[in-house]
């Protein structure tokens, strides 16, 4: 029993490290933008493994249509390479911070013909196996404002003030007016006149204007 | 006393009408084939009038804040004219009615809002068109809604319950 148990852990711990060295890599999913802007691509991975001096970021291009795709930056040996003779070059900007396993790129002044899925392959040494990701970068010339978001949050902004107004200034009243009440309770319930502090509660009507002859 | 309270409710029922007119009909600005604004826009095509979006060149933001304010004027109308039947009952003689005061004046500033919004960013360069019906009933109920505030203000009660 107990060496069926001593065996079975020895499997495991075998098969476990195993799998768990492969590299996890997180991008986006997809990336809107406009024309003319700049976008940054971010990629980070996860894996059991310290982070090695020799930890390289990959980033490979396939336009929309494409069949085949192009290497545009490379991480290798502590130093960034970025495109310089593809649609990219003098384009993009290495932004990541491989120490803190950041391989995010910048693509700037961005044109319709990005259109296309980024790729980043990242490898930790001796963690190399695992999958790349992909975000899909899509590149719009404007991104309309929904109608009707402006003016609902106008009108909702302007009816939640008025409520809050409305409310604090009840608030104050029902506090003054408790306040007020309290206090002529305490001060002539010693003296045991209970009618007066019920006169005292009607302190805060408005009282009536009678000085001016009112005529109909 | 009563005819003056009748008079004043029906002051401030016009401005309501008046206001819905202007928020709802597509009519601030007109041409011999088109009547547009705020919500849509109809043109005049063989004999039928069609409906169609308004242009993607107007300037989104003060469309929409036009849209906004000139529903929140309806809106702050309406609440008024039942704030003042409430404050009917329940003021006591010789008050004022504020609070409908109050209403009707945020009305009458979010409906001048509206139209001078439109008035300074629309259509400034067509010179083949007028202003429609419902721009004109903007501005009318504006002077409405500002004299029954004004009336608000003044006004006492001077019959109990």
């Amino acid at each position: 029993m107990l060496t069926i148990l001593a065996l079975a852990s020895v499997i495991l711990l075998g098969i476990v490290p195993q799998q768990s060295e492969a590299i996890v890599i997180y991008t986006g999913w997809e990336r809107h933008a406009l024309v003319g802007s700049d976008i940054r691509l971010s990629c980070s991975f996860f894996s059991w493994r310290w982070t090695s001096d020799d930890v390289t970021f990959s980033w490979s291009y396939r336009a929309d249509g494409a069949r085949d795709s192009i290497s545009v930056f490379h991480y290798t040996g502590g130093s960034p390479y970025v495109d310089n003779k593809g649609p990219f070059r003098d384009r993009l900007e290495f932004v990541g911070n491989p120490g803190r396993r950041d391989g995010s790129i910048l693509l700037k002044n961005l044109d319709y013909g990005d259109n296309g899925t980024f790729t980043c392959d990242a490898k930790n040494p001796p963690d190399i196996v695992g999958r790349a990701s992909s975000v899909r970068l899509l590149v719009f010339e404007k991104v309309p404002i929904q109608a009707g978001v402006i003016t609902g949050a106008i009108i909702g902004a302007v009816l939640g003030l008025l409520v809050l107004v409305v409310v604090i200034y009840y608030l104050m009243r029902f506090l003054v007016a408790r306040r007020v009440f309290n206090l002529s309770v305490s001060k002539h319930g010693k003296k045991g006149k209970g009618k007066e502090g019920s006169q005292q509660r009607q302190l805060w009507r408005p009282p009536p204007v009678t000085c001016l002859p009112l005529t109909s | 006393m009563l005819v003056l309270l009748a008079g004043i409710f029906l002051l401030h029922l016009t401005s309501i009408i008046l206001l819905l007119v202007a928020t709802i009909d597509n009519a601030w600005w007109m041409t011999k084939t088109v009547s547009t604004d705020v919500w849509a826009r109809w043109i005049l095509t063989n004999g039928t009038w069609s409906s169609n979006d308004l242009p993607g060149q107007y300037p989104q933001e003060y469309l929409q804040a036009v849209q906004a304010s000139s529903i929140l004027a309806c809106i702050f109308s309406s609440l008024g004219l039942f704030v003042f039947v409430g404050q009917l009952f329940t003021l006591s003689k010789g008050q004022r009615f504020t609070f409908s005061g109050i209403f009707q004046l945020l009305a009458c500033l979010c409906i001048m809002i509206a139209a001078s919004i439109y008035t300074d960013i629309f259509h400034k360069n067509e010179s083949d068109g007028w202003y429609g019906h419902s721009f004109i009933l903007a501005w009318i109920s504006f002077a409405f809604t500002f004299i029954s505030s004004i009336i608000y203000f003044v006004l006492r009660k001077k019959t109990a319950n």
